[in-house]
C-alpha cells in the first residue's frame, strides 16, 4: 500500500471577500499523477496558491496534510523545501537578479533544510547546464534576469527546469501547456516525466485534454464551482473534450 | 567650553597659511553655525545632534590603535591610516610619481598647495566646510605626478574608536593629479567597538584634476549607528579630464556626502553616483552640484537608496550650465526603494541652465519591494528575508556594476 502524500479535507478558501474553494476534497498517495480540469474561473489557480501558502489567500476552514503534517501551518518558503512545488501559470519576473543566481539560492536552501552542504559554484553551474540542455535552455538564457525577455515557452521551460533540480515530492503544475507549441510542449512533459520515480507525485491543473496525452494521468478530476465534481481515470478528460464542461456542471 | 568651536592648541601657528584659513573658518563658522530647518542646504537634514555641547575635539590617539587595518582591506593598495581623524601611518613603499605626506607638512614645504588649498570651498556658505577649516591639521596632501598611472588604489582609512567621550574630528585632505595622471582612491570610514558611539567626522576633500588627469574616487561610509558623518567633497576638473565617484552611505545617524564639481574646460567629464541603505532612524544625504562651466562638458549621476524603518533619505541634485556653455550634457537619475511605510525620501533636483544647444535630463522614482517577485522566489525555497536582500542587490545592482575597479566593486558589495 502506498503512502498518503497530500489530503485535503472539506477546504473552504477565499480570495479577498470571495469564497471560491468551497468544500474541496482530495487525497494523493505517492507516485500518483492526478489531474484536475475545469472551467476558466473555476478556481484552479486558487486551489494552487492556496496549496502553496500565498498570501491574500485564506483557509476559512478544513484541513491540508502533507507528508502526515499540517500545510497551513507552513511558511511558504517551508512549504517548499518540504518538497511542494507550484509550477504557476504565469512565471514572475524578476529585473536584476540572473536567472542561475536565483537558482542557485533556491538549491542551497533545499540542501540547508536537508542539512546538506551548500553546492559550490562550480559544482551548481555543471548540473544547471546539464539540466538545461535537457529543457533546450542554452547557457545564454540562465545568464539572463529570472524570467526577463523570456517567451511563453520558455517561461514554461525554465519553470520545468526548477522542477528537474529541486526534485519536490509534490509539483503542482498549474497550465503548464499554455503559451506552449507541440515541439515545446513535448519537451516539458518530458522533463515533467522524468521526476515520475514512482515516489514522486504530480497534480496536473488544465484547462485542456491535450497536455495529458503527454503526462499521462492516473486520476482526472473534473472542478468546478469550488470543488471536485466528477472523477475518473485518463478516459475522462477523454470524455470532457467532447462533451464540454456545461455537461458536468449539469449533471451535479 | 561649548558647542563644536573649541579654544583648542592647534600647533603651528606661526605658518600664516594655516592662520588664514583657521581665522576665515571660524570667522564663516560663527556666522553661519551649525545649520537649522531654515538653512536651505540642510533642509531636510537636520544635524540636531550637532547643536548639543559634548563633543570634544580628538587631539591624541587612541590608546589602543587598531593595528590591523591594513589587513582590514581585502585587496592590494596603498592605505593610509587615521585613528580617530588623527593621521596613524601611512603605506611604507610609495611607488615613484606619487607623493604622500600629511597636509601640514605639504603646507610648509609647497608653493604649489598653498595656491590651491580652499579655492573652491566658499566656505562662508557651507558651514562645515568653515569648521573643518578653523580646525585645518589632519589630513593628507596626495599628489600624483604627470603621466604616472598607479597601480593600485590609495586607501584611506579612519578608524573611530570609543572613549569616555564623544569625539569630533577634521579631516581636510588635498588630492592632485597633474597633467594625464591616473589614479583611485577610496576612502573607508570604519567604527571599532560599540555600535552606538556617537562621534562627529567633519571631512573635507579638495580634489584637482589637471588636464587628462583621470580619478577614481570611491567611498564607503561606514560609521557607527549614532555618529554624524559630513563630508564635502569639491572637485575641479581641467580639460578633458575625468572625475568618477561612487559613494555607498551605509552607516551614520546623519550621514551627508556632498560633492561638488567644477568642470572647468572642455571635454571635462564627470560621473557622480551613489548609493545608500539604512534602517533605525537615520538620515542618509545625498547632495550634488555639478557644475559645467565650459563647452562640451558631459555629466551624470545615478544615485539609489533603499530606506527601511524609520529611516529618510535625502537627495539635492543641482545641474548648473553657463551661459556660454553649449554642447554639454548632463544627466541625473534617483530612484529610491521604500521597504516601510513609515521611510521617507526627499528629493531637490535643481537645474540650472543658461546655455542653448545642451542635453540635460533629470529623474526621481521611488517604489516598494514586488510581493509577487517575494512570492515567487519563496515558493522556491528561499526565506523571505533572503529574498528581500536578492531584491534589494538586483535594485542596487545597475549603480554598483559601474564601479570599475573589481576588487573595490567585490569588497563594497560584501558591505550590503
Ligand atoms: N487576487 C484575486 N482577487 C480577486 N478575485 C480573484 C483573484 N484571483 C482570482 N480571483 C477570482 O477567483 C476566481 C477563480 O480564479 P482562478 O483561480 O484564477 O481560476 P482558474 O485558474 O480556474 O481559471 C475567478 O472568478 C477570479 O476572478
Ligand atoms: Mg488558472
Amino acid at each position: 500500500m502506498s503512502n498518503v502524500l497530500l489530503e485535503i479535507e472539506n477546504l473552504y478558501a477565499k480570495v479577498g471577500d470571495k469564497e471560491i474553494i468551497k468544500d474541496f476534497n482530495l487525497t494523493i498517495n505517492e507516485g500518483e499523477v492526478h489531474a484536475i480540469m475545469g472551467p476558466n474561473g473555476a478556481g484552479k489557480s486558487t486551489l494552487s496558491y492556496v496549496l502553496a501558502g500565498k498570501p491574500g489567500y485564506e483557509v476559512t476552514s478544513g484541513s491540508i496534510k502533507f507528508k502526515g503534517r499540517n500545510l497551513l501551518a507552513l511558511s511558504t518558503e517551508e512549504r517548499a523545501r518540504e518538497g511542494l512545488f507550484l509550477c504557476m501559470q504565469y512565471p514572475v519576473e524578476i529585473p536584476g537578479v540572473p536567472t542561475a543566481t536565483f537558482l542557485k539560492h533556491a538549491v542551497n536552501a533545499q540542501r540547508k533544510h536537508q542539512k546538506l552542504p551548500e553546492l559550490d559554484t562550480m559544482e551548481f553551474i555543471k548540473i544547471l547546464r546539464e539540466e538545461g540542455k535537457k529543457l533546450g535552455l542554452d547557457n545564454e538564457m540562465i545568464k539572463r534576469f529570472v524570467n526577463v525577455g523570456f517567451s511563453g515557452g520558455e517561461k514554461k521551460r525554465l519553470e520545468t527546469l526548477q522542477m528537474s533540480i529541486l526534485k519536490p515530492s509534490l509539483s503542482i503544475l498549474d497550465e503548464a501547456d499554455s503559451g506552449l507549441d507541440i515541439d515545446a510542449l513535448k519537451v516539458v512533459a518530458e522533463g515533467v516525466n522524468a521526476l515520475r520515480d514512482g515516489k514522486r507525485s504530480l497534480l496536473v491543473i488544465t484547462h485542456y485534454q491535450r497536455l495529458l496525452n503527454y503526462i499521462v494521468p492516473d486520476f482526472v478530476h473534473v472542478f468546478a464551482d469550488g470543488h471536485i465534481v466528477k472523477s475518473g481515470d485518463k478516459n475522462l478528460a477523454l470524455e470532457l473534450e467532447e462533451k464540454g464542461y456545461a455537461e458536468f456542471m449539469r449533471e451535479k | 567650553m561649548a558647542g563644536l568651536v573649541q579654544d583648542i592648541d592647534l600647533m603651528q601657528p606661526d605658518l600664516p597659511i594655516l592662520r588664514y584659513w583657521r581665522d576665515r573658518g571660524k570667522k564663516a563658522f560663527e556666522q553661519q553655525g551649525v545649520p537649522t530647518v531654515k538653512t536651505e542646504a540642510w533642509r531636510y537634514t537636520k544635524p540636531r545632534d550637532l547643536n548639543s555641547d559634548d563633543f570634544v575635539l580628538s587631539t591624541s590617539l587612541p590608546i589602543i590603535t587598531c593595528s590591523q587595518q591594513e589587513e582590514q582591506i581585502p585587496f592590494p593598495c596603498y592605505p593610509i591610516i587615521f585613528e580617530n581623524g588623527i593621521f596613524y601611518s601611512q603605506a611604507k613603499e610609495i611607488p615613484s610619481g606619487l607623493k604622500v605626506m600629511p597636509l601640514v607638512d605639504a603646507l610648509f614645504q609647497k608653493i604649489e598647495i598653498q595656491e590651491k588649498l580652499g579655492s573652491n570651498l566658499e566656505v562662508e556658505t557651507h558651514p562645515f566646510a568653515a569648521l573643518n577649516t578653523f580646525y585645518l591639521k589632519q589630513g593628507v596632501y596626495i599628489q600624483v605626478e604627470s603621466n604616472v598611472e598607479l597601480d593600485r588604489p590609495i586607501v584611506l582609512i579612519n578608524h573611530s574608536s570609543v572613549g569616555p567621550e564623544n569625539l569630533f574630528f577634521n579631516l581636510h585632505n588635498v588630492i592632485v593629479l597633474d597633467k594625464g595622471a591616473k589614479a583611485e582612491i577610496v576612502e573607508y570610514y570604519n567604527y571599532n567597538g560599540a555600535l552606538k558611539s556617537r562621534y562627529f567626522a567633519n571631512i573635507v576633500n579638495e580634489i584637482f584634476l589637471a588636464p587628462c588627469a583621470e580619478l577614481q574616487h570611491y567611498k564607503m561610509q561606514n560609521e557607527a549607528f549614532k555618529a554624524n558623518h559630513v563630508a564635502y567633497n569639491c572637485v575641479e576638473v581641467e580639460k578633458e579630464a575625468t572625475y568618477k565617484a561612487f559613494c555607498l552611505q551605509r552607516g551614520a545617524n546623519i550621514g551627508r556626502n556632498e560633492t561638488r564639481v567644477l568642470l572647468k574646460d572642455k571635454g571635462a567629464k564627470t560621473t557622480v553616483n551613489a548609493a545608500y541603505m539604512m534602517n533605525g532612524w537615520a538620515t542618509l544625504d545625498t547632495t550634488t552640484d555639478v557644475e559645467h562651466l565650459s563647452e562640451e562638458t558631459y555629466s551624470s549621476q545615478l544615485i539609489k537608496g533603499v530606506v527601511g524603518g524609520e529611516a529618510r533619505g535625502v537627495f539635492q541634485g543641482k545641474i548648473h550650465i553657463a551661459p556660454h556653455a553649449v554642447k554639454t550634457q548632463g544627466s541625473q537619475l534617483h530612484k529610491a526603494l521604500l521597504l516601510s511605510d513609515t521611510a521617507e525620501i526627499d528629493v531637490k533636483p535643481e537645474l540650472e541652465i543658461f546655455a542653448d544647444d545642451v542635453k540635460c535630463s533629470h529623474g526621481a522614482a521611488s517604489g516598494e519591494l514586488d510581493e509577487e517577485q517575494l512570492f515567487y522566489m519563496q515558493s522556491r525555497g528561499i526565506d523571505r528575508e533572503e529574498a528581500k536582500q536578492i531584491l534589494i542587490d538586483a535594485y542596487l545592482d545597475d549603480v554598483i556594476s559601474q564601479i570599475e575597479n573589481e576588487n573595490v566593486k567585490t569588497w563594497i558589495k560584501s558591505f550590503l
